[in-house]
């Protein structure tokens, strides 16, 4: 009987798929891969015969809108350069930064990365970015601005800029029409009255005035409270550049504005759980009057989330109506060299190429993004795509420095879920904001002691004088 | 047959008095497997419903039923994940995660449920604690400078030993059934002149089938879900990527959306494996008679 | 000398699973653990810092709120999904048309991957315009739709969707537990006169014991460790009310990148509050552990 059960069916079916396994490609140490036969993924098989005296190169970048664009002219680059260069582009996306630690930690790093305005500065810090600077012509040092700690960090310059990204209040032309509004909100008071008259105006057809994307509440008040703030003067992420102490009472009016939205029933129910994805299909729907989001928003209006509704983007509101700073362009880098990269010289060529003219004039275009760069902002065309007029950098755009918000460790709550909870439950906000600079400026003390943050006072800083 | 012995029973009431059995109970039971069921079953019909609209359909939300079919979605999914290549190798993983835990959480669980010998509790104590801490973020770094010490960082077998060695979890559950096995028929086998490694082999393996097919299933699963390691591993070998990584891109976009019609019809279809793999196991757990049992 | 033998076999049997667990299981945990004294980022250099890293864990509401937030979410899911799971099997356990289909119904849900489904329960709960406020308000059920993500409701919403998850998975353990027990048993039973809930009481549960006992303990650590589906559907909000202490733990090593900076991972401080995390499971999980021994030494 015992006999008759025998060795597991199961077991049994399971050795017989990995026999299968097995055969179908190298079963001993080193790779696992099974050359199996499907055509797609050959063709991009990396490794398999190349001809000798190629240099291969590996470009990682977390963007996916311009993907096909630059699939497109990194192939033209394969075919067309001298050199024998072969670029293989690999998009990462969610975990691009993690990605990279990993492959800088086990010597598998990429020759060229995508660096953005947050990251730029960890990667130089942790020495994984190799300076440009004797690449350098004058030819391009006269060309691409040198922007300090977003590409040029302690001196050594680490990338150039392409694009930046601009934020801008983003409204639904329909509803206002339709509630009766000519003007744009242009103070905090105005923006809470309208998102009352918008709400009126749509509410029978579920028309919200206002909505933010708090699931994440990083993401949601870096991208509203931020910008209003620094067009009132004030640093958009709680630090004071005047003093070089964080000061969070910059935020307390537009905290609570948004609160008095929320209490009026202006705002978009459901809120507190809504990403920027599903927030932009509402508002391509029609159901939100206003919201403040950055440069990228035309672009997924056009590929994306069709919008069914007239709509147009326009300078944030400020405090009391006076722009008293500009509001921040983000950006001024683009790709980077890998100090891990065996083939610098060959990783420069293709920089090069990368940004010429052309490539930079057809990327804005394009409307991939607004140009950074005067000269190709000069020539190139405005982006053919709806809505990003309101969004061209003006003189009110500028580039504010970079605070030290990424080396500190602040304990407890965040500055962004203190200001949620405000927003829905109330409190006592100047305590608050009491508590929440306390927190930050120990942090912060903290880490200029352990030599891992500088914060120098600078008495003459002018939110409207930054480039 | 034995079911005799058990009134058939049906999920409604529709057709033929039952022979036995208060009716109203029956009819209590049948809707309340029917209520679960559909509640069960809602969120995958969403889930389904969804990977045929537009992308702008389902962010809208509010709808069930898509206003256009989009089957292209299956296709771009199909090649944005590159598929055919990616599902190979989650198979390749799984199948042998699977192979690999259940031989070694089986040994361990019968030595432990069977022998005597010291440091048992201690090894007890040790699988158990590794449940404790291992979630991905804490231990995925140093596991990943042990594998490049060991120069399998850019292979799958670097990802297989490390889900295997996670075999905690399937080692108590092997463990639990063992204990309610009886040990007559590992006596009567000693005495026939079985070695131990024998009635491991023709007794306590066969035995434990219940046990082993819902293990594999789970550690089936498991694997071919598992996302962080195989991407960790494959960074520099697109061609060795999983199907859970390959979703993955079609995911995030830092400056656009989400694209959830490809990421919900590729889910869907990478489903199916596990639905075979679900197929293979119920048979073999489910189809244990208690002729068997008596030996 | 057979048992000498028999011991040499033991270690021989045990080497493989002892050896994994050990070069890939402890020691990788003991390398991050020992970070608890230091303050480390990940790279350069990693700083000694004594206990502080204890310190700022004592201080730390919002980590002792995840912790509190963690048993409520814990306690709910297992009180759903246990005796639901076990009801299930034992009906499915016996024969009749359709049980195969019900049983792969049931076991569904597990397979599909949360991160995707999290998606999906975005559609179903959401406030504005979710499916599920639809139907019922339609059946008029209520007459103002529920914010189920809401400050309120979201913890609520993420036991029931956790619930969803997992009791398919518990079902077919128990399902697998009882082909353990041999059918003649019922059999003589039911001769005996006894009915459904006697037989499931004196029969069926005392039978399933050391695989329900062990199941429990299971579903009791991975309900405390759970937090994938959370992060993706309300990633601990709103306001921290969904906030878990292992999607805490998380965070502090994989922190979220915002707009304008991404933070240094906190190793040191992830460690200790890690630590922390194991200990409470550990203490919860032995707790059960003793408990089961004395109701068993009871009966």
């Amino acid at each position: 009987m015992i006999k008759q059960v025998g060795t597991a069916a199961l077991v049994g079916a399971l050795t017989v798929a990995v026999a299968a396994c097995g055969s179908g490609g190298g079963n001993g140490g080193g790779s696992a891969a099974s050359p199996t036969g499907s055509s797609e993924a050959a063709s991009s098989a990396p490794a398999s015969a190349k001809p000798a005296g190629k240099i291969k190169l590996s470009y990682w970048t977390g963007d996916r809108h311009d993907q096909d664009y630059i699939k497109e002219i990194v192939q033209k680059f394969n075919d067309t350069n001298p050199d024998g260069i072969e670029v293989e582009m690999v998009v990462k996306t969610d975990d691009f930064n993690q990605a990279i630690d990993l492959a800088f930690s086990s010597g598998q790093a990429p020759d060229l990365i995508r660096v953005k305005e947050n990251t730029i500065q960890p990667w130089a810090k942790k020495g994984y970015l190799e300076p440009i600077d004797s690449y350098l012509t004058d030819e391009f040092k006269r060309k691409f601005p040198a922007i300090p700690d977003f590409n040029v960090i302690d001196g050594k310059t680490y990338s150039l800029p392409n694009y930046g990204s601009t934020i801008r209040l983003v409204y639904n032309k329909d509803l206002f029409k339709k509630a009766g509004i000519a003007e744009l909100p242009k103070t905090l008071a105005e923006m809470v009255e309208d998102a009352k008259k918008l709400t009126a105006a749509g509410k029978a057809d579920g028309a919200y005035g206002f909505a933010q994307n708090f699931k994440s509440t990083q993401s949601a008040l870096f991208r509203s409270a931020r910008v209003i703030a620094e067009a009132s003067g004030y640093g958009g992420l709680g630090y004071d550049f005047k003093t070089a102490r964080y000061d969070w009472n910059g935020y307390k009016e537009i905290i609570q504005a948004f609160k008095q939205m929320v209490d009026d029933g202006s705002t978009m129910p459901g809120m507190e759980s809504l990403d920027i994805d599903p927030l932009r299909a509402q508002f391509a729907e029609g159901k939100i009057g206003m919201y403040l989001s950055f440069s990228s928003e035309p672009g997924v209006y056009k590929d994306q989330f069709p919008a069914k509704i007239d709509w147009a983007a326009a300078p944030a509101p400020t405090i009391d109506g006076t722009v008293k700073g500009k509001t921040s362009l983000l950006g001024g880098q683009w790709l980077a060299i890998s100090a891990q990269s065996k083939n610098k010289d060959a990783a420069w060529k293709f920089m090069q190429y990368m940004y010429g003219d052309d490539i930079l004039k057809t990327y804005q275009e394009k409307g991939f993004g607004l140009s950074m760069v005067p000269e190709i902002a000069k020539i190139a065309g405005k982006p053919n795509i709806v809505g990003i007029d309101g969004f061209l950098p003006t003189e009110n755009d500028g580039t504010w420095p970079l605070e030290p918000t990424s080396a500190i460790k602040v304990e407890g709550e965040l500055a962004t879920d203190v200001f949620f909870k405000y927003m829905l439950s109330g409190g006592d906000l100047d305590a608050m904001i009491q508590d929440l600079n306390k927190r930050y400026n120990d942090a912060l003390d903290k880490a200029i002691a352990a030599g891992e943050a500088k914060a120098e006072p600078d008495p003459g800083f002018d939110p409207m004088k930054i480039r | 047959m034995k079911s005799e012995a058990w009134p058939s029973m049906r999920t409604r009431n529709s057709s033929g008095r039952p022979a036995a059995g208060p009716w109203p109970g029956r009819l209590l039971l049948g809707l309340f497997l029917l209520v679960t069921a559909v509640l069960i079953l809602f969120p995958l019909v969403a889930a389904f419903l969804g990977s045929f609209m537009t992308n702008a359909e389902i962010a809208a939300g509010g709808k069930l039923v898509p206003s256009v079919w989009q089957f292209a979605n299956y296709k771009e999914a199909w090649v944005q994940a590159n598929f055919s290549r990616f599902a190979w190798n989650s198979l390749f993983v799984s199948a042998a995660t699977t192979v690999g835990t259940l031989i070694v959480a089986s040994m361990a669980a019968y030595v432990v449920e069977r022998m005597k010998f010291p440091g048992k509790a201690l090894f007890v104590g040790l699988q158990a604690s590794t449940m404790f801490v291992a979630i991905g973020a804490v231990v995925l770094r140093p596991q990943f400078q042990l594998m490049v010490d060991l120069n399998l960082n850019t292979s799958l077998w670097g990802v297989i030993l490390i889900l295997i060695s996670s075999h905690a979890y399937i080692f108590f559950i092997l463990l639990s059934f063992l204990q309610g096995i009886s040990r007559e028929l590992d006596e009567a086998a000693r005495i026939d002149g079985c070695s131990s490694a024998g009635i491991y082999w023709r007794i306590v393996l066969p035995l434990l089938r219940p046990a082993l097919g819902v293990g594999a299933l789970f550690t089936f699963c498991g694997a071919w879900n598992e996302y962080l390691r195989p991407l960790v591993f494959t960074l520099n070998n697109p061609n060795l990527q999983t199907l859970t990584v390959g979703l993955s891109y079609l995911r995030y976009g830092s400056s656009a959306a989400v694209q959830t019609h490809y990421l919900l019809a590729g889910a869907c279809l990478s489903i199916l494996p596990l639905l075979a793999a679900y197929l293979v196991a119920n048979k073999s757990f489910m189809q244990m008679t208690a002729g068997s049992l008596k030996g | 000398m057979i048992k000498l033998r028999r011991i040499g076999f033991s270690y021989a049997f045990l080497a493989p699973s002892l050896l994994l667990t050990v070069v890939l299981g402890i020691y990788p945990i003991g390398w991050a653990i020992r970070y608890m004294f230091f303050d480390y980022k990940g790279y350069g250099e990693a700083k000694f810092v004594g206990l502080d890293n204890f310190e700022r864990l004592y201080r730390d509401g919002p980590f002792w709120h995840s912790v509190a937030n963690t048993f409520v979410y814990a306690g709910g899911k297992l009180i759903l999904t246990i005796p639901l799971s076990l009801v299930l099997a034992v009906v499915l356990n016996r024969a009749f048309r359709g049980r195969s289909a019900l049983r792969a119904i049931y076991f569904m849900p597990t397979i599909i991957s949360s991160s995707v489904m999290a998606v999906v329960f975005y559609i179903l709960f959401n406030s504005y315009n979710g499916i599920l406020n639809q139907y019922l308000l339609k059946l008029g059920l209520i007459s103002v739709p529920i914010p189920w993500l809401g400050p309120k409701h979201a913890m609520l919403t993420t036991i029931l969707i956790a619930a969803w998850g997992a009791v398919g998975n518990y079902m077919l353990l128990f399902l697998a537990g009882l082909q353990n027990i041999p059918r003649d048993v019922y059999e003589s039973s039911s001769l005996d006169g006894a009915n459904r809930w006697q037989q499931f009481r004196y029969l069926t549960l005392p039978m399933l014991g050391p695989v329900l006992q062990i199941v429990v303990m299971l579903a009791i650590i991975n309900a405390l460790k759970g937090y994938e589906s959370i992060m993706v559907l309300t990633d601990g909000g709103p306001i921290g009310k969904t906030e878990v202490m292992y999607l805490y733990v998380y965070k502090l090593f994989f922190p979220t990148p915002s707009a304008s900076y991404v933070p240094d991972q906190q190793f040191g401080y992830g460690s200790a509050v890690g630590f922390a995390t194991a200990v409470i499971v550990g203490v919860v999980t032995l707790g059960y552990h003793l408990l089961s021994r004395r109701l068993n030494r009871l009966q």
